[in-house]
Formats: C-alpha cells, structure tokens, sequence
C-alpha cells in the first residue's frame, strides 16, 4: 500500500463511519427527540370527554374555556393550566379572560349543537339534588318538551357562568367539595334565574 | 493493573453517584465533588510526584504511593459522611500520582523504554474507558462501597510487586536517554546526566482537550442513562462497556491501516467527536442508539490517547516528570471538562422543566380517562413534579397512589408510559448541548493536532 493512499484510508474510513452513524440517528428521528410541544392555544383542536352527563359536559366546557382563555392571554392551554394550578395569586386579567373563554366555549357548543337539551341533564341533576321528593317525583313527570321550552341548557349556561366567582372558585381548585358547592350553588341560581324569566316572558 | 485501577478511579464512582448522593445525605453539588476532587488532586499532583520519584527523595515512592492508595481506597469504603468521602479521594489521587508515575518507571525496568511506555499508556487508556462500567457493575450487584473494597486487595498484592523491580534496579530516572531500554534514538546522546526537558505541549494539550471530550461520553452518558431514562447502574454499565470493547477494536483497526501517528492522533479526535454528535441526537431513549456514537468514540479513544501519551513521553528526560505532565494534562482536562459541562447540563435540566411540564399537562388533559381520574392524577402528579426541582422525576410512586376503577387502568398505564416518554425526551434535550460541547472538545483537539507546529532548532 502506498504511504499516500495508507495515510487516506483511515481518515476515508472515520468519515464514513461518522456520517453512516449521523444520518442513519437524523433519519430516524435524531434531533427532533423532544417533549411534546403544546399547540398554539388559539388552534381550534377537538375536545371530547369520556364522561356522559353533567360531567362530560363541564369537562368539555372547561377545556374549550381554558384554551379560549391562554389563546387571549397569548399562553397555551398547558401553560395556563400550570400558572393557576401552581401559583398562589390569580390575576384580575386571567380571572376575566376565564370567564369569557367559558362564556365563548357555551356560545361554540350552541353553535356547533354540542349542547345537550335541558332534558338530558334534568335526571342527573336531580339525583344529585337535594330536593323536596314530590317537587323531584313532579320535575321527573314533566315531558321533556315541556323542560326544553323551560330550560334552555346555553342560557342557563351562561347564567352560572355569569353567577360563578371565578377567583373564588380557583383558589379552591385543591378543595373539591367547596368546588362542587360552589359550582352547584351557581346552576341552581341559574336555573331559577332562567325560569323566572321565562315566567316573566309568558306574563 | 495498577495504573489501570487509579485511572479507572477518575470515573468509577461516576454510576455510584445517586447511590452516594441518597446514602451520604448531601446535595448534587457536594457530590459532584467526589469526582472532581480526585481528578484535580491527581493532576496537581503527578507532576511533584514524579519530581518527588525523580530525585529519590521518597525511597520506595512507587509502592509507597501504592500503599497509599490501598489504605485510602479503604477509607473511602468506610466513609461516613460526603466530607470523609472527598478527603479519602483526595488522599487516594495523591497515593495514585506516586503509583502511577513509579509504575512507568518500573514497566521500563521491566520491559524496555518503548514497550513500557506503551504498557503503561494502554493500561491508561483501558482504565479510564472501563472505569464507569466496573463501577457500574458494582454499584448494582454489591453497592458503591464495593467499589472502592475491590481496590485494597488489588493494590496491596502491587506493594511486593512494586519492591521486587525496585530491589532489582534503583530508581534513578535522571540518567541518559534510552537508559534502560536499548532502544536509542539514533542522534540522541547516551547514558549519562541530561538537562530536563520541557513538556512537549502540544499531546499533553490535545489529551487534556480529548479528556474534556471522553468527560461528556463517559460522566455524562451514564448520567443521562441513570437519571434521564431511568436505567438501572448495572444496565447502563453494560450499556458503556461500548467504550472499552471499541477501543480495543481501534488496536488492529490502526496496525491494518498503519496510518502515520498525526492521522490516526487527527482521526481519532474526529471520531471522538463524531460520536459525541451521535449521542447529542438520538432518535429515542432506545440504547441501541447510543451503540453506534460509542462505538465511535471507543475507536477514537483507541487511537488517540495512548499515541498522545507515548509521544509525549517516550525519549524524554526525566520521563517521570513527562509521564506526570501526561497524567496531569488528562486530569485537568476532566476538570475542566466536569466544570464546563456539569453546570451546562444542570442549567439545560432546569430549562427543560417547563416544556415538560407542559407536555405532561397536555397528556393529562387529553387523556382518556373519567374527569376526577384526570383530577386524581394531576393531583399526585403535581406533588411529584414539585418534590424533584432540578432532577428528573421519577412518577412511578404518583401513579401507584392514583385510584382508579378497573377500567380506567388500562389507559392509567398507557399515560405513565406517555409520560415518562416526555420525561425521557426532556431528559435528552437537557444532555445535547453538553455532548455538543464535548464534541467542541474534542474538535479543538483535532485543530491542535492538525495546526502546522513551529519547528523545534537545536
């Protein structure tokens, strides 16, 4: 072997190795081994849930509210999610943007017919409920035309987003069962709102 | 053996850190010292001590450093606290300059200049690249006491060796060149009283960069596969033994090719640091995909340190002191390599903490599961998170304590997995920019390889 083509070989055969390893970690992905980077907040994406009722709705509800919030703020969803779990003072412009990424999630379910009529809700919220057992047997008996044409599951939606304390009710996040107090408190003075002005319209 | 067993001391402990670091109650600071202090007081220390050796002021330097090491090795056995542990390696890195530059002496006496040299440069070599995987090793089968334990009987059987070749033949190292070694070079004077001569700076320059770089391969791979993906130290110490295998591998590799010393010095800087790239970029926390890059740092490991080191100190006089400007250059270089990149990857870790806990959330959110399952879990996942600033969690006691119906437990697990993906995927992002910057050692050290040298005139 010739001393030129000796001193050659091995610097040929590293640089061969070295761009065999290379490219063979770039085309499998090497580089772009990262954690999972959170969609802009502002992407519509869809949101489902695993749970019926009640709790499927406010799960959905929530998320849309939350992501609709981070996309005001200009955060993502994730992002805002951690700063109210894990930080001891909510500001007044979260607080308000919260409340209008719920009021908005109300309006694009509305708009997109996600909204599940009063009627489907009535039963669970019945059972959790603590009401009079005639008044209850008498709800139960109403057909469902006639709590449709009573209860109108946006409006009363956007009541008890109206009626929550939403600094309140994030200071409690580590508390369910204030939470759920809360939240309960809320419905029922929407729906009482909600039918009183029905009432009101029929006078 | 025993060059091999202090070498491998620069980075044998390096597995057993976590352990030491629960054991001993300290903090990742104070641990990270275990290491540095050993690696700063042999390079502080070899030069002196081969001075020390050199003027035949300790008699029985060699196996004195040797004893040394044995009873500090056993010290650091039974330490009891991180401050004991630290002032036990600093006294095992001064026993192991003695040892190491006696040794040198003592191969040559044994040998001839050439082949001595190059038993004691490879026994080097194989020491640091085999160090991690037997402390590793150790680690997980025993515990890190052992590790230090395995040293005494091994060091104590080198005192009588040690005594023996220096019955034989005095150490008197300050005597002309090719002493000892019938190998001359030719135009070099005979036996007889020469001036010192100076460091040959450029290998001791190029090994102290390359030892910077093989900091990040080693301290930081083992790292990354303890901390970052959860391996266990036995799994990871098998996983590295790459290192060691591949540089065996780069022995026949050179002799086949027979490049001349500055190629295969310059390739091996090059491998080195293509391998470094390698590890910056994985495709996945999969360990075949470390392999390949360690393999190529093994290679360049093979071929570049014991040349250095030989070049550096073969036909130099007194070759005890070159043999320690050679240990210490190595040395320093994993100082610096340690106090460059360890807080590079520590700030890297921290920045990684929110795009973690951010696509954690996301999963959560996202997830399949009944919403107060979803709650529950982000409930025991949030103390989790909180209890490890600055170190990657491990969220398998979360998930234990979250109770969910039997349904839901199917995708329960399916989300841990997910999420310890993230973990690992923020784990590895946090390394890249050190092994990036260990690959920028290791392309230094191939610009002072291949930047044409002023010509020495005599």
């Amino acid at each position: 072997m010739s001393s030129a083509l000796r001193s050659a070989t091995l610097p040929l055969v590293s640089l061969v190795l070295v761009a065999a390893v290379l490219l063979t970690q770039l085309l499998n992905g090497g580089g772009t081994y990262e954690p999972l980077r959170p969609p802009d907040a502002c992407t519509e994406r869809p949101v489902t849930s695993r749970a019926d009722g009640i709790d499927g709705l406010t799960e959905r509800l929530v998320l849309l509210g939350v992501a609709d919030a981070a996309c005001t703020l200009g955060v993502s969803r994730e992002a805002l999610t951690l700063e109210l779990a894990q930080s001891a003072e909510v500001y007044d412009v979260e607080v308000e943007a919260l409340r209008d990424g719920l009021l908005s999630a109300v309006r694009r379910m509305d708009d997109d017919g996600t909204l599940p009529p009063a009627s489907e809700l009535v039963d669970e919220a019945l059972d959790q409920a603590e009401l009079n057992g005639i008044l209850e047997f008498a709800i139960r008996a109403l057909p469902d035309g006639v709590i449709d044409a009573a209860l109108k599951t946006d409006d009363v939606l956007t009541r008890t987003v109206e009626e929550l304390d939403v600094r309140s009710l994030l200071g409690n996040l580590d508390n369910p069962a204030d939470l759920d107090r809360q939240v309960e408190a809320a419905i029922t003075e929407a729906v009482k709102d909600s039918l009183l002005d029905r009432l009101r319209n029929l006078v | 053996m025993t060059v091999a067993l202090v070498l491998a001391d620069s980075a044998v402990v390096t597995l057993a850190l976590p352990d030491i670091l629960r054991e001993l109650d300290t903090s990742v600071g104070q641990v990270a010292w275990v290491l540095i202090s050993f690696n700063l007081v042999l390079a502080l220390g070899a030069v002196p001590a081969a001075r020390l050796l050199a003027r035949g002021w300790a008699a029985g330097s060699s196996a004195v450093g040797i004893a040394l090491f044995a009873g500090a090795s056993a010290w650091c056995a039974v330490a009891g606290s991180i401050d004991v542990l630290i002032a036990a390696r600093c006294l095992q890195a001064v026993g192991g300059a003695l040892a190491v530059v006696g040794c040198l002496e003592l191969l040559v006496r044994l040998y001839d200049e050439r082949r001595g040299v190059a038993v004691w440069a490879t026994a080097g070599v194989v020491g640091t690249a085999t160090g991690p995987f037997a402390g590793g090793l150790m680690t997980e089968l025993i515990s890190w006491q052992s590790i230090f334990v395995v040293q005494v009987p091994f060091a104590v059987l080198a005192v009588p060796a040690a005594l023996v070749v220096r019955d034989a033949v005095p150490v008197g190292v300050e005597t002309g060149r090719g002493e000892g070694s019938g190998s001359e070079a030719p135009g070099r004077p005979g036996p007889g009283p020469v001036r010192p001569e100076r460091p040959d700076v450029r290998p001791n320059i190029t090994l102290a960069l390359l030892s910077a770089a093989l900091t990040a391969a080693l301290f930081l791979l083992v790292l990354l596969l303890v901390e970052g993906w959860s391996r266990s130290p036995g799994v990871a110490a098998l996983t590295v033994s790459v290192v060691p295998i591949a540089a065996i591998a780069a022995g026949p590799l050179a002799r086949l090719l027979q490049p001349s010393e500055e190629v295969e010095v310059a390739v091996g800087c090059f491998l080195i640091a293509g391998g470094l790239v390698g590890l910056a970029i994985p495709p996945s926390s999969d360990l075949a995909w470390t392999i390949a890059p360690q393999a190529l740092v093994g290679l360049g490991l093979g071929l570049t340190v014991d040349r250095l080191t030989a070049r550096a100190v073969q036909l130099r006089r007194p070759r005890a002191e070159h043999a320690g400007w050679t240990i210490g250059a190595r040395h320093a270089g994993v100082v610096v390599g340690l106090a460059v990149l360890t807080p590079v990857f520590t700030a890297d870790l921290q920045d990684a903490q929110v795009p973690a806990q951010e696509a954690i959330t996301a999963l959560v959110l996202d997830a399949p599961l009944q919403p107060e399952d979803k709650i529950s879990v982000a409930q025991a996942l949030g103390g989790a998170l909180a209890g490890e600033q600055g170190q990657v969690p491990d969220l398998g006691p979360a998930f234990d304590r979250v109770e969910v119906e039997p349904t839901e437990r199917a995708a329960v697990e399916r989300l841990e997995r997910d999420l310890d993906d993230q973990l690992e995927r923020a784990a590895t992002r946090a390394f890249r920019d050190s092994f990036l910057a260990g690959a920028g050692f290791a392309l230094l050290a191939l610009l002072v390889v291949v930047l044409p040298g002023r010509r020495r005139t005599t």
